[in-house]
This record gives C-alpha cells, structure tokens and sequence, in this order.
C-alpha cells in the first residue's frame, strides 16, 4: 500500500460512474482532513505521520459529547465573536486563491446588468450596483480625505458596516473604512464610482435599503 | 408571470454568495469562516426580504453558526437507526456541534418538488398569492440545485448553467 494511492485522483471512468469531480489540488483537503480527525496531541506534524506509520483516526474522543445538549437554535454575541470573523490564519491566504472568486464575481456582474457597456445606460447599471454584493471586485481607491488610502487596489474579502476588508496584490489584507472615500469599480470596460461614505450599511441591509437622492456628493 | 424586480435582485445575490462561499471552500479547505460570512449574509438578506430558500440550500447550511456544510471538509455524515423502520441521517457540524437529522423516508417527497408547486406549468392565473410564493421558493432552484449534488463541483460551470 504506498501512500500515493491516497492522494491519487480517481480515474476517468470511476468518475463519470459515481458522479464526482476530482479537483485539481488534493493534498489541500486530505490535509484539511486529517487536521481535522487527528486527535489533539500529534496534530503539529501531519507530514511527518503520513511518510511510514499507520494512522489512528477518531482516537481519544472527548468524552463531554455524550450529554447531546441541544441548545436552541441562536448563537449568542460570545460565539459570534469566538469565529465568525476572518482569522487569515497565518496568511495562507495568497492573491492567487481569490482570483477564482472575481472570476465568480465578473460573470454575476455581467449576468445581472444582462449587458455590457455600450447598450445600457448607466443609470440602469448604477441602479443595480447598489444592490449587489461587492464580494470579489476589485476596487481602487481613487480620492479618499486621507492620502495614504489612495490607490489601493484588491479583492474585496469582506465587508463589514463601515470598513471594507481588501487583499492586495502583496497578500496584505488592508482594512479600509469607507467614510470620506471614494471607491471605483471596474467591469469590463464599464468604470463606476462609489462614494463610500453613502454605503455605511452592513452588505446585507444594503439589499434591504432604498437610497434617497440626498444632496451634494462629495467627500 | 414574471417575479417583481428586487426580489429577482436578492436571488441572485443569494445565489451569488453561495456559489462564492462553495469557490472560497475549494481554494482553501481550511478556511471555514470566510465560507461562514457569506452564508451568514445570505442568511441575513433572506431573513430581511423574507424570502424563501429552497430546502436542499438550507440542508447545506447550519443553522447555528452559518457555516456551509459539506461532508468531509466541514461535516460529519453519520447514517443512524432508530427501530428498523426509521432510518435517519444525522449531518453533524464540525466547529459548532450542531447536529442536524434528516429522514430518509423513500416516500416523503417536498412540496417543491411536487409537480403542482411548479408554477411555470400551470396555465390557469387565478389563486394569485399562493402562486407567487411558489415561483418565488422555485427561482433559487434552478442555477443552486445543481450545487449540492456534487458537493465540490466547479462553481463557474454552475455559474454558466
């Protein structure tokens, strides 16, 4: 039994009869996997473990699980605060990863203007913009109050009610508050603009919420 | 009957963060909490808008924490018994503890997918509300529903469909 039989990918046939996709990189998941089963004490060296021994899966379960508590479905403010933000654990995250997801991003765009720049007109695209998810642009920032913001360009990770979190191209996440900036976002020819400090909304209130046309634009 | 407008908007936004969380997942399977914000958004603009997810898009999702479930990255699968009648499958979360059962009845068939819920083949237009929250429970049906059933598939083949 060598070891590259586990991380083999499943030949052609036996894929279309059990109809799944085998992915260009496995080790990412296989080692995702065994982080995951391994028990607590010989997680640091997974490499180490798969070159001669043999494995022991699911070992050593803690025993606190058997009292099945089922707590109601919410999640209180301690949880939220414990996981749901961005860890980027320690910067594994590289540009490259999200060049897929603008990819993802572009093609919703296109799909939701339903064309391209010389056929609609702007107020029709603009009107949609605000309601869409800027997950995956990429955006500059092009007049901002403080100078050093401006001219930063990334993928946006995520957005939070005043701050939107960018990868640039260094793999530096940078946080970049929307207030008294102006953001500019490209798609295929068809440059908008966006006044950061008319966007202070959480991304999903954002689709919720009808804009006012309220006085003048600026910074 | 076409749907009004902003709800088209907020599908596919919706449809849009779950393929892109499915996409995060796939680069990097370690990365579970980018995948968790954007279902917790998704979740939030449907609770917003209160509009209806399909069932096989919320089996994916915890409903504890948010994140996106798939078997072996970020769930567990067990298949259960309870007397040799019922079997069930319980789809076990990984960084809540959340565990969810599901029935495998071979007989038990959901609403959605009954052929009457299907608005487009009714021709009669009477029994207007009723109808109109069956097109909109059907309208993330048709680009998501292939999503779950190969669960890394490629999110830009999906995307084209």
């Amino acid at each position: 039994m060598e070891e590259a039989l586990v991380r083999a990918t499943i030949p052609q046939d036996l894929e279309k009869l059990l109809g799944v996709e085998s992915r260009p990189h496995p080790k990412a998941f296989t080692d995702a996997f065994l982080k995951n089963s391994l028990p607590h004490t010989t997680r640091c060296d997974v490499n180490n473990l798969l070159t001669h021994k043999a494995l022991i899966l699911g070992y050593s379960r803690p025993k606190k699980d058997k009292r099945k508590s089922k707590k109601p479905k919410g999640l209180n403010a301690r949880q939220k605060r414990a996981m749901k933000v961005f860890q980027l654990k320690p910067e594994h995250q590289r540009y490259e990863l999200f060049l897929p997801l603008h990819d993802l991003w572009r093609q919703y765009v296109i799909d939701l203007c339903s064309g391209l720049k010389p056929t609609s007109n702007p107020q029709f695209v603009q009107q949609k913009l605000l309601k869409a998810d800027f997950h995956g642009a990429i955006v500059t920032v092009v007049r901002s109050k403080c100078p050093s913001y401006v001219g930063t360009t990334g993928i946006i990770v995520q957005e939070f009610k005043h701050v939107f979190k960018i990868i640039t191209r260094e793999d530096k996440l940078k946080v970049i508050p929307k207030r008294n900036s102006v953001f500019s976002v490209e798609i295929n020819g068809f440059v908008s603009h966006i006044y950061g400090s008319k966007f202070e909304q959480r991304a999903s209130e954002r689709s919720a919420k009808k804009f006012k046309v309220r006085g003048t634009i600026d910074l | 009957m076409a749907l009004q407008l902003k709800d088209k908007d907020a599908y596919q936004r919706m449809n849009y963060l779950y393929q892109a969380a499915h996409c995060v997942l796939s680069q990097n399977p370690e990365n579970v909490e980018l995948a968790r914000f954007y279902c917790f958004t998704q979740k939030t603009i449907a609770r917003r808008l209160v509009l209806r997810q399909d069932p096989s898009v919320k089996r994916t999702l915890c409903k504890k924490c948010c994140s996106l479930l798939i078997p072996g990255v970020t769930a567990t699968t067990r298949q259960r018994r309870k007397n040799s009648k019922t079997r069930f499958t319980v789809l076990h979360c990984l960084s809540c503890g959340q565990s969810k059962t599901l029935l495998n009845d071979p007989n038990h068939c959901l609403w959605v997918d009954r052929p009457e819920a299907l608005m487009e083949q009714q021709k009669q237009p009477d029994q207007g509300p009723s109808n109109k929250k069956q097109t909109k429970g059907k309208k993330p049906d048709g680009p998501v529903s292939s999503k779950p059933s190969a669960a890394k598939s490629d999110a830009k083949s999906t995307a084209s469909t």
